[in-house]
């Protein structure tokens, strides 16, 4: 990770940052601006967390509000919600996807449920970060896609960035949000560079539940989020040879789901895929289909696919590039919508 | 509940002191650890044990240290994507494991029991796959074995452990599960919660903490509160015994006592460890951002191997020929395991679908027909 | 790329710094693991130490002559690679296919 000079850290400007930095840098933004924020998980203190996604941070704001807690998922989430209730904004850190489960508890029945339960008087603004979804050859319980569960659940909100610059908007912005946001980080891509527009003026932001269309096309539309994004980048690139035009559309936010940027895209394109990790059946991109269908029926030219892991528990290393969506498979649902 | 007595104990093996139904087993101070580390178990007691088994105990350590150099090897090669050592931990797991009976019981291990899994004679190959990435729970049987899929939830398996020993009970057939598990671990709820049970439950279960200081960067004052894993035995009703986990003779007698208490219906005991984890949490884990060199030449100095050579020279148990015959025959295992895991094929890419159900699914079986056509072509 | 600073490893039983005799690497250098990268003297010994990273030298954090603590900061490599604790880092590769496409009928 770059050092950089306190000055530099929360200067504002474009600069080139992983994923990984960048997150940490949007970390470091909210802990400068909100004396509130606190940082907390197993591994993100000392070590600076197992992705040094954390990396400075204890050194920098100190122990008492960047801190290693003992291994014990639920307690980790469960203590945000008190921390929450006693005028905290805390930034709890899961290690993996696969340990939000043993957290499934405090996630659904006290930290997304406790504003309504209180009836609006305690609030419940924790961002729980999610370092998510597979493709590192990771061991067991390191892969998952847990954003159909979190999306099903009343009282959460959902993010997944894609790219380094939405990673540190996005963060920032579900930092600063008065809500519970599950923000699911992919680490596969962790280590993409890009340039990031940094610093605490917060313009630029679109509000919660904006998708964006990374690139335009006019013959189909592939939905995605997180690392799929980069996977239909380059189903689009090699489309294109073949004189298909393909658009790309980030949903980011998982909840709320951008209905109005589904239908629009749609609208253009007459055609979708929409392409995830999840396992299939109740995944996420049943919602996306159904919303599609409900709001753009007449501008569809062809039935939604959908591309997804296949109904497994996610799988060990070599069998992982046969489990996520394969660039073929892709292919071959866009043909499908085509020759409709 | 029904209760039923189970079928008869086992003798206690020469060395082995009487079960001891109601408190925990004698204090003694220890010689080999940090100040404050009273153990339970005497530290340095490897030659009351039988001979042979001394010596056993240091084959199988020596070969899981062997072992273990070949992995990490592998790691650096590009052969394994990731290696969780075990290196310090021999004597914690080799004498722990030594003491269960293969016939009857069965273990619950994590993701760093490999000279546990070495000890049962579990299909090393089969185990060092999951290192390799070819099946997460590894390629051995492990209902054969009698040595749960490697798991890495840790937590997870200890309540696994209290219901197949409660099971036992039920059955009335005498067997006892083993639940390994760390320090770190010891924060989990699943791990409260199965000791509550297993003591409520009278399970015939065995927990084995190996304490190896450090849950990945977090050491254990910030881990455990209190200082002591096996201080919480009391609040669960169940003896706690603290021994020196770098003396497998120290851990072998306090193990084989507690499965001798739970087989005779006296009920779980939680046994604390004390050892060092001496490489990185993984490969590819830096621990000089966390932890002091010092801290871990200190530790290294108390390496279990060394240690026990020293004791069974000592008592005239083993001579140099011994030795030398260990370490070929070590090797030769280490080399034969390290070359099966490297050469274990891949396995097919219908292996997704393989396992998923008992019963499978038409839905699958479509998901697997559009795998055929769209992926394995 | 990222950032990976090697510290002074302990080079013998219980030494606790050494003196810099002469860098064998440059800021800007490219590395292969394991080539000279620095002379050092311990109480002991001169000892050479062999890069422990393949990358690029980011800087070096001591001067010909200076006294470096056993854990201080020696050298900060840019490295290709990463990884955390757990996984790998998923390889840059050219996309490739099968399927092609038929453009719809405009």
């Amino acid at each position: 990770m770059t050092e950089l000079s306190v000055d530099e850290r929360h200067a504002a400007g474009t600069v080139e940052l992983t994923m990984q930095q960048a997150v940490n840098r949007a970390l470091r933004t909210a802990l400068a601006e909100d004396p509130a924020v606190l940082l907390f998980g197993e591994d993100v203190g000392r070590l600076g967390g197992v992705f040094r996604v954390t990396d400075g941070l204890q050194a920098e704001f100190g122990a008492d509000r960047v801190f290693d807690t003992p291994l014990a998922e639920s307690a980790i989430v469960g203590m945000a919600v008190g921390l929450a209730m006693n005028g905290f904004r805390p930034v709890p850190e899961l290690q993996f996807d696969g340990f939000a489960y043993p957290a499934v508890d405090q996630i659904v029945n006290q930290m997304a449920r406790m504003h309504y339960r209180s009836r609006g008087t305690a609030p419940m603004p924790i961002t729980l970060r999610l370092p998510s979804f597979g493709g590192i050859q990771a061991p067991e319980h390191h892969g998952e896609s847990l954003e159909a569960l979190f999306a099903h659940v009343p009282g959460l909100k959902v993010v997944a960035p894609a790219d380094p610059a939405d990673a540190y908007r996005l963060l920032l912005q579900s930092v600063r949000a008065d809500d519970p946001v599950v923000f699911m980080e992919p680490k596969a891509r962790y280590w993409d560079r890009g340039p990031v527009p940094v610093g605490a003026d917060a313009s630029g932001m679109d509000p919660i539940g904006t998708s964006r269309v990374v690139r335009p096309g006019r013959h189909a539309t592939l939905v995605a989020w997180g690392a799929m994004v980069h996977r239909c980048l380059e189903v689009a690139e090699l489309a294109a040879e073949d004189g298909v035009d393909l658009e790309v559309l980030d949903l980011r936010w998982l909840k709320p789901i951008d209905a109005d940027g589904l239908a629009a895209s749609v609208a253009r394109t007459r055609r979708a895929v929409v392409v995830h990790e999840a396992p299939l059946t109740a995944g996420l991109g049943a919602e996306v289909a159904a919303l599609i269908t409900e709001r753009a029926f007449r501008d569809l030219a062809a039935p939604v696919q959908r591309v997804t892991g296949f109904d497994v528990p996610y799988p060990a290393g070599p069998l992982e590039p046969q489990y996520l969506p394969t660039i073929d498979r892709v292919l071959f649902a866009v043909q499908r919508t085509l020759e409709f | 509940m029904p209760s039923s007595e189970p079928a008869g104990a086992d003798p206690a093996p020469p060395g082995a002191p009487a079960p001891d139904a109601a408190t925990v087993l004698p204090s003694a101070p220890a010689t080999d650890l940090p100040a404050g580390a009273a153990m339970d178990v005497p530290t340095g007691s490897t030659t009351d044990l039988p001979a042979d088994l001394g010596r056993r105990l240091y084959r199988d350590m020596l070969t899981a240290r062997r072992l273990d150099g070949e992995a990490i090897a592998l790691q650096r090669q590009g052969v394994f994507p990731a290696y969780v050592s075990l290196r310090g931990q021999e004597a914690a797991q080799v004498g722990s494991a030594a003491a269960v009976d293969r016939d009857r019981d069965f273990v619950f291990p994590t993701y760093r029991e490999m000279a546990v899994a070495l000890t049962l004679g579990v299909d090393m190959v089969g185990y060092m796959a999951s290192h390799r990435a070819l099946w997460h729970g590894g390629l051995y049987d492990p209902m054969a074995s009698r040595f749960a899929p490697i798991n890495a939830v840790v937590g997870g398996p200890v309540p696994h452990a209290v219901g197949w020993a409660l099971g036992e009970r039920l059955r009335g057939t005498g067997g006892c599960a083993v639940s390994y598990f760390g320090d770190g671990a010891s924060s989990e709820g699943d791990v409260h919660e199965s000791l509550n049970f297993a003591g409520v439950f009278a399970a015939p279960v065995v927990f084995v903490c190996q304490n190896n200081q450090w849950a990945l960067s977090v050491p254990n004052e910030r881990q455990v509160a209190g200082g002591s894993v096996a201080a919480r035995a009391q609040g669960y009703g169940m003896p706690g015994v603290r021994v020196d986990g770098n003396d497998p003779a120290a851990v072998y007698t306090a193990t084989r006592a507690a499965l001798d208490h739970a087989r005779a219906g006296g009920g779980p005991t939680l046994i604390e460890a004390v050892t060092y984890r001496l490489e990185p949490h993984s490969t590819s884990d830096d621990p000089s951002r966390y932890r002091d060199a010092a801290e871990e030449r200190a530790w290294r100095e108390r390496d279990p191997l060394p240690r026990l050579r020293a004791r069974l020279e000592a008592a005239g148990h083993a001579d140099a020929a011994f030795f030398e015959q260990a370490e070929a025959d070590a090797r030769a295992t280490a080399e034969r395991v390290r070359d099966g895991v490297a050469a274990a094929p891949e396995p097919g890419g219908a292996d997704l679908f393989t396992h998923v159900y008992r019963e499978p699914t038409r839905e699958l079986a479509r998901q697997r027909r559009a795998w055929q056509e769209e992926v394995e072509l | 790329m990222a950032e990976v600073t090697f510290t002074l490893p302990d080079l013998g039983e219980g030494l606790v710094e050494a003196s810099v005799l002469e860098w064998l690497v440059a800021p800007g250098d490219t590395v292969e693991r394991n080539a000279p990268l620095v002379e050092l003297e311990t109480a002991k010994s001169a000892v050479e130490i062999p890069s422990p990273h393949a990358g690029t030298v980011a800087r070096v954090h001591a001067e010909e002559g200076a006294v470096v603590a056993v854990g201080a900061p020696l050298v900060t490599f840019e490295v290709a690679d990463a990884p955390g604790i757990v996984g790998t880092v998923p390889r840059a590769e050219k996309p490739t296919r099968r399927v092609r496409l038929t453009p719809p009928k405009e």
